[in-house]
């Protein structure tokens, strides 16, 4: 095979359509291509040989600097949305040539289409949620009006129907408010009210509300404090807490009576650690890689408990991964399960 | 004297599934399908609470709400808003505009609407 020439190759970087900016390992521009070139509306000229600090100069080239910072940081698809319906992905890779280090290349990918398509599909499900929510009350204040009723007469068979139809309306109303749920988080909308806040308040007010339950289903619970006073941590302490609700949910809703669910908070310089284990029914192993998806209930958890629609630890995914923190789990099946989570300490 | 309520709501068996309601509870009702009306009702009949959805031909309720508190006449007529809209910052501007209470219509039953008309009524 014939080896490939140094022209042939700066004309294949200068044809993909992903635009590329190459610094070198003075942090200089080595390189730009001409899909950077018309992303930014800059000639190649203005900016090879500068540094990331004069990008600030530039219109649109000044987004790569708010994104990246002087040291220009290592990023794995950030989304940088230029105006004018231009919405890039960046990917900046260290290059590295036999364990020399010969710069940085950022890759600018175009998501427009992706972006603007995912926005009109949110748009979609918020609209058809709250139009379902008029029929829908319709249907279960009928159903309350009839019970109510009393020149109606009905017996008891009647009656239970009825009752059976309002369950049903509830039903459906909080599939549609979970829809909604998902559509908000998705957004990201309402993540980011991050405030310093008590994480042990928070998750104490969550147990609070789940003695009732776990004494009624007979679930002992544990609870291991941190060693020391947790240092505030930055979050939405709304969204936080329906992370942990959801969490704890299903450790109760999954364990049969008699069994324990235990709760763990620890805590270095750099990040808390949440954990939750009960000794309930586990996650099959082929399925496990499908736990943190949209709508997915494990084949067991079905059978074990007809209620719930699969959507719990989607948001709780997604809320942890909008605050910079990390999820995953431990289960065997029949044997139980531990879910955790990170969340960092900033300074 | 029986308190009077408004409701302001286009969608024709919503709206008489809540007037019936509210006269079996002893309110005297009267209703609007718009906006428009609705702002002339708030003026004219001075009820005792407006119960107003959001989305409404014409005007929507949030030009109501900001029209009904502006008018030092009708501004302290107590108003619940009752809406399919629910994210939070729809709940926020109707608060911010005067709302005295924000319900999201399916998640309530027409007794629990009641009772917090009751609630607002003798607060």
């Amino acid at each position: 095979m014939e080896e490939i020439g140094k022209n042939e190759i700066l004309a294949i970087l200068e044809n993909i359509e992903d635009g590329l900016i190459v610094f070198d390992k003075k942090g200089k521009v080595s390189l730009v291509n001409s899909a950077a070139e018309n992303f930014f509306e800059v000639k190649r000229e203005d900016i090879l040989g500068r540094g990331i600090n004069d990008f600030l100069k530039f219109q649109k080239l000044k987004y790569i600097f708010y994104l990246l910072g002087e040291e220009i940081k290592e990023v794995y698809r950030k989304e940088m949305d230029l105006g004018d319906n231009l919405i890039l992905e960046v990917t900046v890779t260290l290059i590295n040539s036999q364990g020399n280090n010969l710069g940085k290349v950022v890759i600018l990918h175009d998501v427009t289409r992706e972006k603007t398509a995912d926005k009109m599909k949110t748009e979609f499900v918020s609209v058809a949620a709250h139009q379902l929510r008029t029929p829908l009350s319709a249907i279960k204040w009928i159903f309350e009006k009839l019970s109510e009723d009393r020149s109606l007469k009905l017996n008891e068979k009647q009656q239970k129907l009825i009752r059976e139809g309002i369950d049903s309306a509830d039903r459906v109303i909080s599939i549609v408010n979970d829809l909604l749920d998902i559509v908000r988080i998705e957004e990201g909308r309402e993540v980011y009210k991050l405030a310093s806040s008590d994480f042990e308040k928070v998750l104490n007010s969550v147990i609070e509300t789940y003695q009732e339950v776990m004494k009624k289903r007979n679930i002992k619970f544990e609870y291991y404090a941190p060693s020391r006073k947790l240092p505030k941590i930055k979050m939405d302490p709304q969204k936080i807490s329906l992370v942990v609700q959801n969490l704890l949910d299903n450790a109760i809703r999954y364990t049969p009576p008699g069994g324990i669910v235990r709760v763990e908070v620890e805590a270095d310089r750099e990040k808390l650690k949440f954990s939750i284990s009960d000794t309930g029914i586990g996650i099959p192993e082929k399925e496990k890689i499908h736990v943190f998806k949209k709508f997915f209930r494990s084949s067991n958890a079905i059978k074990f408990q007809t209620e719930g629609n699969g959507i719990g630890l989607y948001i709780a995914k997604n809320i942890i991964k909008a605050h910079g923190g990390e999820i995953w789990f431990e289960s065997e099946e029949n044997k139980g399960t531990t879910f955790y989570f990170t969340l960092p300490i900033k300074k | 004297m029986n308190k009077k309520i408004l409701i302001v709501e286009d969608e024709e068996i919503l709206r008489s599934l809540l007037s019936d309601k509210l006269r079996e509870e002893g309110f005297e009702v009267i209703e609007a399908i718009d906006g428009e009306t609705g702002l002339e009702k708030i003026k004219k009949e001075k009820p005792d609470l407006v119960l107003l959805d959001l989305v409404l031909p014409g005007i929507d309720g949030y030009e109501v709400l900001r029209r009904a508190k502006e008018d030092s006449e009708t501004a302290k007529v107590p108003i619940m808003v009752l809406s399919n809209l629910g994210q939070q910052e729809e709940i926020k501007k109707a608060l911010d505009l005067g709302a005295r209470s924000y319900l999201i219509k399916s998640n309530f039953s027409l007794e629990e609407i009641s009772q917090k008309i009751n609630e607002i009524i003798n607060s």
